[in-house]
């Protein structure tokens, strides 16, 4: 009988520890999925309230959730999110924004989570196929009334990589150009000229190696700047054509276009004349910057959105206010002229499908898109171009460098549009940024590089 | 106590965690990826399911097959060069003695116990081609120290030696324990009969050592194919492919390609390779006499079925 009391209690003491395992991992499931159920549960919270669906009676207390590919919230455009959402907040007290944000890659992964479990009212998106398409396609994301943005100044063609069958679905935060970042002393200290052309650019590599020095620090281990780079010259060839022989290309999975042929040949002659770091396929980001920002690269080929370096004070002052821009020379017997760059109008943000508190969703994003917030903030913190006129907000005291880029763009008679890897299925970006690396440094060869990025949006 | 024991529901309640464990986060995952292995999801929205078509994809994928031998190499070079250095570290280590014993202990085992991400940066500084410490050696000794590390041909190599290096200190901490457990007695006894150092560790020491080198090796082959964490910080799969991994191509398809359910297909084929691994290692270890055992028996129920 004591026998069988003990085993009683041995077995009730298993249970118990058990359940509360249980219990404690459904606290912990709970927490890291916070996202979308602390998101539910302050919708239902308030959808008695918000009947309307358009904001909220006074005092109704409303959470939202905002997910951000910017995790960084003290400097560049990451501190102009929060500054934005920090006024919100003042002038709506019973609104209450919850920000997650993380980097690039992981964001895109967790979004991803997110769209099959519930997503956060407001996410960070990207206007671009190999990004966008998926996720409109599973109905994610909530229609918005492209009417309402009419007196918002954005760039003309700006909202067209966030429109489907004539739906918006999205709004772009940036315009961003690709761009040679040089240091104007180190050029002025060894004669060295802005190239004119292609063949100037790369007859230049052959001046700055003699000197011991990188000619242009460029991020290959990501494969994208690569890709981006690729877009630049192909636009370059082929001018207001681009848009066309790319979507041609993808509507027959077949990249063996002359012009992409020489596109790629013309990348290929960059890495074999040593304008890139010895070993900028591996290299990544933080370290390519790092050969700039450190002297020991005259170039960095970047986006217009490292502009804030002019003011990043952890850059030596000496390289920091030497930072000047160039576009991508002319090629020889290219079509574009030399007011043709190479922009398009990257990340931006939208709003969830399914968030119980859309009307309040809308009203935040429509807050932040007001011309005097995103552009504005952006502009006075240097974080490069917005996607809305931004020529209201020049205040005389902005850096050469932020002035040069806005030189640029006033003076630019066409825009690219999206780079090559952005504009396929996400299978496409993922293996021509993997690819490219191995077609720049000789590993394949042009037309094998061809044929493996054609037969992967097949 | 015994009694105890033998009451079901006591046996029941001390199994039951573990069988619960099992089944909802292996054998579950293990299902929904067979599942998903047969549809052609994109993580997103809505799926259709398109039978063996992510399988005939994956045996004509070129970086998968890169992705495969790069795996088995690193296993080779686990099985070759990380755990014959390994136990014979160990072997002299255990004859050190003294204080030299306890600290040479603790730096080869250091690398262990520093952070997967710290090394990946530790080595990507080391491996630089413009201010890398190997290059600025090579330079200190007269050379041109220039090497790009990480070339596409070379770059696997680099990798290799990362992660060797890496999981060296804890192979030779288990090679260390199970030498530590040999009775003392055989040595001295041996020593007595005139057997040098050498003699003693073939002819003792690797002998009873047989268990502990199967459960190293083993777990070393499966470390090998599950490799991801240092790859992906170190070089992500690049240049090209050429450092690509099994474990690391399964996450770059599922969530950066957005091919969920190609992705799940390779963690399906993945896990077949791995058993087939172990239970191919389980055998190549098993004891010739063991063998000889097992087939008596076979026989044996074979002929009692006759009769």
């Amino acid at each position: 009988m004591k026998r069988k009391m003990v085993s009683v209690m041995l077995a009730t003491a298993m249970l118990v520890t058990m359940l509360a395992g249980c219990g404690s991992g459904d606290g912990g499931a709970a927490g890291s999925a916070g996202g979308s159920t602390a998101g539910d549960a302050a919708g239902n919270g308030d959808t008695s309230g918000s009947t309307d669906g358009n904001g909220v009676s006074d005092g109704e207390q409303i959470t939202l959730k905002l997910f951000s590919n910017l995790p960084d919230r003290k400097n560049g455009q990451g501190l102009v999110e929060q500054t934005i959402i920090d006024e919100y907040m003042v002038e709506n007290p019973n609104v209450t924004i919850e920000v997650e944000a993380l980097d690039e890659e992981a964001y895109k992964t967790k979004f991803k989570a997110y769209s099959m479990y519930g997503m956060p009212d407001v996410v960070s998106i990207w206007g671009q196929p190999a990004f966008l398409d998926e996720v409109v396609a599973a109905n994610v994301l909530a229609e918005l009334n492209a009417e309402d943005y009419t007196d918002y100044k954005f760039v003309e063609g700006s909202l067209d990589g966030f429109t489907y069958d004539g739906k918006l679905y999205g709004l772009p935060r940036n315009t961003d150009i690709a761009v040679f970042y040089y240091n104007q002393k180190m050029f002025d200290d060894n004669g060295w000229t802005i190239p004119e052309t292609y063949d100037d650019l790369l007859a230049l590599a052959d001046e700055i190696n003699a000197v011991g020095i990188t000619p242009v620090a460029m991020d290959g281990g990501d494969g994208w700047p690569l890709a981006v780079y690729l877009s630049d010259l192909l636009y370059q060839i082929v001018g207001n054509d681009y848009a066309d022989i790319v979507s041609d290309a993808f509507a027959d999975s077949d990249f063996s276009a002359p012009e992409i042929t020489e596109a790629v040949e013309l990348l290929k002659q960059a890495a074999d004349a040593k304008l890139f770091q010895n070993g900028y396929d591996s290299q990544d980001y933080g370290t390519a910057m790092n050969l700039f920002t450190n002297g020991q690269a005259a170039m960095f080929y970047m986006g217009s959105w490292e502009t804030s370096m002019a003011t990043n004070e952890d850059i030596p002052e000496d390289i920091r206010e030497n930072i000047r821009v160039f576009t991508m020379p002319a090629v020889e017997g290219g079509k574009a002229a030399s007011t043709d760059i190479a922009a398009w109008n990257g990340g931006g943000y939208a709003v969830s499908a399914n968030s119980e508190v859309q009307g309040e969703a809308v009203k935040f994003l429509n807050y932040m898109y007001q011309p005097d917030k995103l552009s504005k903030y952006g502009w006075e913190n240097g974080v490069g171009l917005s996607a809305q006129d931004q020529g209201d907000y020049l205040t005389g005291s902005e850096t050469e460098l932020q002035k040069q880029i806005i030189d640029i763009l006033n003076a630019s008679t066409s825009l690219s549009g999206t780079p090559i890897n952005d504009c396929g299925p996400s299978t496409f970006k993922a293996t021509i940024e993997s690819a490219i690396q191995n077609v720049s440094n000789g590993t394949t060869t042009v037309d094998d590089f061809l044929s493996i990025i054609g037969t992967s949006c097949q | 106590m015994k009694k105890l024991y033998s009451n079901k529901l006591v046996i029941l309640s001390l199994v039951l965690p573990g069988v619960l464990l099992f089944v909802f986060a292996i054998l579950a995952p293990i299902c929904l990826s067979v599942y998903y292995g047969f549809t052609d999801y994109s993580g997103m929205g809505s799926y259709q399911m398109i039978g063996f078509e992510n399988y005939r994809n994956l045996f004509t994928d070129k970086t998968f097959g890169i992705a495969l031998r790069n795996s088995l190499l690193l296993a080779v070079g686990f099985i070759c060069i990380q755990h014959p250095l390994a136990l014979i570290t160990a072997a002299v280590l255990d004859k050190l003695g003294g204080r030299g014993e306890n600290f040479f202990r603790c730096v080869y085992f250091i690398p262990n116990v520093i952070s997967v991400a710290v090394i990946a940066y530790l080595w990507k500084f080391i491996y630089n081609p413009d201010f890398g410490l190997l290059n600025n050696i090579l330079k200190a000794f007269g050379g041109r120290g220039d090497t790009n590390w990480f070339d596409s041909k070379t770059a696997i190599w680099a990798v290799l030696i990362v992660l060797i290096w890496h999981g060296f200190g804890w192979g030779m901490l288990i090679y260390y324990t199970g030498i530590k457990n040999i009775d003392p007695v055989l040595y001295e006894a041996a020593t007595i009969d005139g057997a040098n150092q050498i003699t003693t560790f073939l002819k003792i020491t690797l002998p009873l050592m047989k268990p502990v080198i199967q459960v190293n090796v083993t777990m070393a082959v499966i470390s090998a194919l599950k490799q991801m964490e240092t790859v992906y910080l170190l070089t992500n799969g690049g240049p090209g492919n050429s450092t690509q991994f099994t474990a690391n191509y399964l996450y770059q398809q599922a969530f950066k390609a957005f091919r969920y359910g190609y992705g799940n297909a390779i963690g399906v084929v993945f896990i077949i390779i791995c058993l087939a691994v172990t239970v191919g290692l389980n055998k190549v270890f098993e004891e010739p006499e063991e063998r000889k055992l097992k087939k008596r028996k076979r026989i044996r129920a074979k002929a009692k079925g006759v009769s």
